[in-house]
This record gives C-alpha cells, structure tokens and sequence, in this order.
C-alpha cells in the first residue's frame, strides 16, 4: 500500500504539481529568513533560488533520479539550495545532470514556439488531454482540427532540433 | 541527430497517438520488429516525446511558480500599503486626540480657576461690604448746609479725598459731631484707611450717650468692616457678630451673611 508521501512522488511524475506550488506558497517567507540568515540573500533572491530548487527537485523526480521522497523534505530541499549557492549556480540555471545539455536543449527550443503550440503540446504530452478536451480548450471546432494542430506543432519543434530551420513563432496554422 | 525521424513522422505519430485501425497497427508492430531504421526512428521519436513531456511539465512549473510568486508579491506589497495606511491613521488619531485632550485639559484648568468657588468663599471684605451712601443731597440741604452736600456729593461719586477735604471745612456747629465723625469714618473706609476710619467709627459706636442709637448701630457695622479691611480678623468677628445679633441693626443680614462665610475665623 503506498504511503502518502510516496503517493506524492508518484503524482508529481503524473504532472500533479500541486505539492510543489503548496510547498512554495508555505515556506517561501521562512525560506527567505533562512537565506537572509545564513547566505545574506534579499528576498527577491532567495525567492528565485527557492523557485529554482523546486524546479530541480521536480526534474529529478520527473527523470528518475529521485525514486524515493526523502523522510524530511524541508531539510532536503535546504540541502539542495544549499548545494546550488555552493556551487555558485547562476539563477534559473539547470544544475549538471546527465541528460541535462539535450533537455535543456529541447527546452530552449519548446520555448521558441509559439504560445499556442507550446499550449497545445503540453496539453497533449503533459496534462495527457485526448484532442476532443484539447480542442474544447484551445477553442478548435473538432478533435480531427486538435489533432492536426497537435502534429503541425510537434514538426515545428523536430524542425527546431534538426537545427534546419530558423526558429519558428508564428500562430498555429 | 543520427537519425531523421521526418520520413516516418506521420507513421510514428499515428502509431504513438493511437489513431491506427487494429490491422494498421499489427502490421506496424511487425515492421518494427524487421525493419532497423524504423525500430530506431521510433526509439527517437520516443525519445523526443519523452523530453517534450519533460520540458512541457518543467516549463509548466516554472510559470506557476512565477506567477505564484508575482501573487504573493503584489498581496505582500498591498498589505503593506494597508498597514501603512492604518499605522498612519493611527498617528493621526494620536495627535489629533493628544491635542484635543490638551485642550480640554487646558479647558477644565481654564474652568477650573474661574469657576465661582462656593466651596471656598472668597476672602475680600468689599465682597461682604454693603456701602452706605450717606444723606440724599436735596436742595434743601444744598441751602442750609452747602459744604456737608458738597462732601456727600463727591463722597457719592466716589472722590474721598476731596470729600474728605470739603467734610473738614464743614462747621461741627451746624451738624451734629457723630454725624461728622461717622462720614469721616465711611469715607476713609472707602478710600482704603481701615487703621484711620477704626478712631472715628469706634467714637461713634463706643458714644455711650447714643450706643442703642440708630448711628451707633450703623458705625458698629463700618467698624467691623473697616477692622476687616485692616487685616484685624478677632475684633472685625467679634464686632460683626454683635451687629449679627443686633435685631435693629439694617446691616444685620450683611453681618450674617459675612459671619457664615467662616472667613474671619479662618474656616
């Protein structure tokens, strides 16, 4: 039977980020007396630094580098904005990881695309929507219009990995 | 890239989508399984489906951390605002409620020292001092005895040292001498020489011949006042208290009233 922390785990893989954005909206104010404290960051700073140790710690579970929830997340979590100011990453920077360079990569180029593409596809690949809820979403008439909307974003994002094309930003045809 | 996924995207993708009729589908796992290049395309494809979920997800977070961030920020600035808004009307309430105790306390105090203090009578004699004005100057009197007018006249308009004067030119032949006595003792009183009208109006009170006399009855009372005015405390209560019990006395309800106030006995 899972426990319920495990049960957390196994929903931010699903793309359920609320525990994240609750975990945020809680312990921002004690996270910044903390790095005021101890790293003499502003708040501005130690509210990035927070934002970018939950993004980490999502993508470390989302790749499998995290398989079990650590028994105390708060002081994990410190550990990992800890590590992050020891290392001296810049803000909004991913930390080195294996698979880092080609993700980020990708990244990078989702973020090239237009905004209705970038909604469209993470409708699709990440809130798992089929195209009749997507269409009714992004106002298509049909699902068979959703569909191909879908593909024509995808082909405009395997053109930007091919590296064949200039960057693409125009609405969805 | 090793490979170009873009000569088997539409397979790939209607494969991956489920959009392939059931035989489609057989006969695009059997492909897999011979053809290389399609077994590696589709890792690929997988492989970038995977990625865009990742970056999808990812960026979806990012955003919502963002404008989380953006809410708490502006509710923080508002409820800062608030508070500054309420700590200053509060130093607003202050200042306007220390001044408006201020003036009421200086209000009070200003009531308070002007207030009519029954409590504490006041100490003056004039306060209890019930004036006599002397003989009416008729035009008879102007006739037979012009210079007793003349110094009752500028004794009534308050010029004592002028009646004081005329009063000495006055004949005692023609007035009686407790009458001259008794007007020298008033106008003395009046201009303030209580020690000086005490010898007149005591010759007049003490006048054996005319002790029970209306005059020495009226001397009795300028001469307890005229102690009084002199700071003589003793003899002015004991004279006043005598007019006080004096029936026949007209200044008997004056003399009361001053024996009552507690003043002369130091109450």
């Amino acid at each position: 039977m899972p426990t319920p922390l495990a049960e957390t785990l196994t929903q931010l893989r699903i793309g359920n980020q609320k525990f994240l954005i609750d975990f945020y909206q809680h312990s921002r104010h004690l996270f910044a007396r903390w790095a005021q404290r101890k790293h003499q960051l502003t708040a501005d700073q130690a509210h990035g630094l927070l934002q970018d140790t939950l993004l980490d710690f999502y993508d470390h579970v989302a790749d499998g580098r995290i398989t079990r929830m650590p028994a105390d997340l708060r002081a994990y979590l410190y550990g990992m904005a800890q590590e992050r100011i020891a290392a001296q990453v810049p803000a909004h920077q991913p930390l080195p990881a294996a698979e880092a360079s080609r993700r980020q990569r990708l990244l990078a180029q989702f973020n090239q695309l237009s905004t209705d593409c970038q909604q469209v596809l993470t409708y699709f690949y990440f809130r798992g929507y089929h195209f009749e809820k997507m269409g009714g979403k992004m106002g298509f008439p049909n699902a068979t219009v959703a569909r191909r909307q879908k593909s024509t974003c995808l082909r405009k994002l395997y053109d930007l990995v091919r590296g064949g094309y200039e960057p693409i930003t125009g609405e969805v045809a | 890239m090793p490979i170009d996924l873009r000569p088997y995207f539409d397979e790939l993708e209607r494969f991956a989508d489920g959009q392939m009729s059931p035989a489609e589908q057989d006969a695009f796992e059997l492909r897999l399984e011979q053809d290389e290049a399609l077994a590696d395309a589709h890792a690929a494809y997988e492989q970038l489906t995977a990625d865009l979920r990742w970056a999808a997800g990812h960026d979806t977070l990012r955003q919502r951390l963002q404008a989380l961030d953006d809410r708490m920020n502006e509710r923080g600035t508002a409820l800062a605002r608030a508070q500054r808004l309420t700590q200053r009307r509060q130093r607003r309430w202050v200042v306007w409620g220390t001044v408006a105790a201020l003036l009421l306390l200086a209000g009070v105090a200003a009531w308070y020292l002007a207030r009519p203090t029954l409590a504490r009578p006041t100490r003056n004699w004039e306060a209890y001092y019930q004036p006599d004005p002397g003989p009416a100057v008729t035009t008879g009197l102007l006739h037979s005895r012009p210079l007793l007018a003349e110094a009752l006249d500028q004794y009534q308009s308050g010029h004592y040292p002028a009646a004081l004067h005329s009063l000495g030119r006055v004949n005692s032949a023609n007035v009686g001498a407790d009458t001259l006595l008794y007007l020298r003792g008033l106008m003395l009183l009046r201009q303030g020489q209580g020690n000086a009208a005490q010898l007149y109006l005591r010759r007049v009170s003490d006048d054996s011949a005319g002790r029970s006399g209306a005059l020495a009855r009226r001397a009795r009372y300028h001469l307890g006042m005229a102690y009084w005015q002199a700071q003589e405390l003793a003899p002015a209560l004991v004279t006043l208290r005598a007019v006080a019990a004096d029936s026949l006395s007209p200044y008997r309800a004056s003399a009361r009233r001053a024996v009552a106030a507690g003043v002369l006995d130091g109450k």
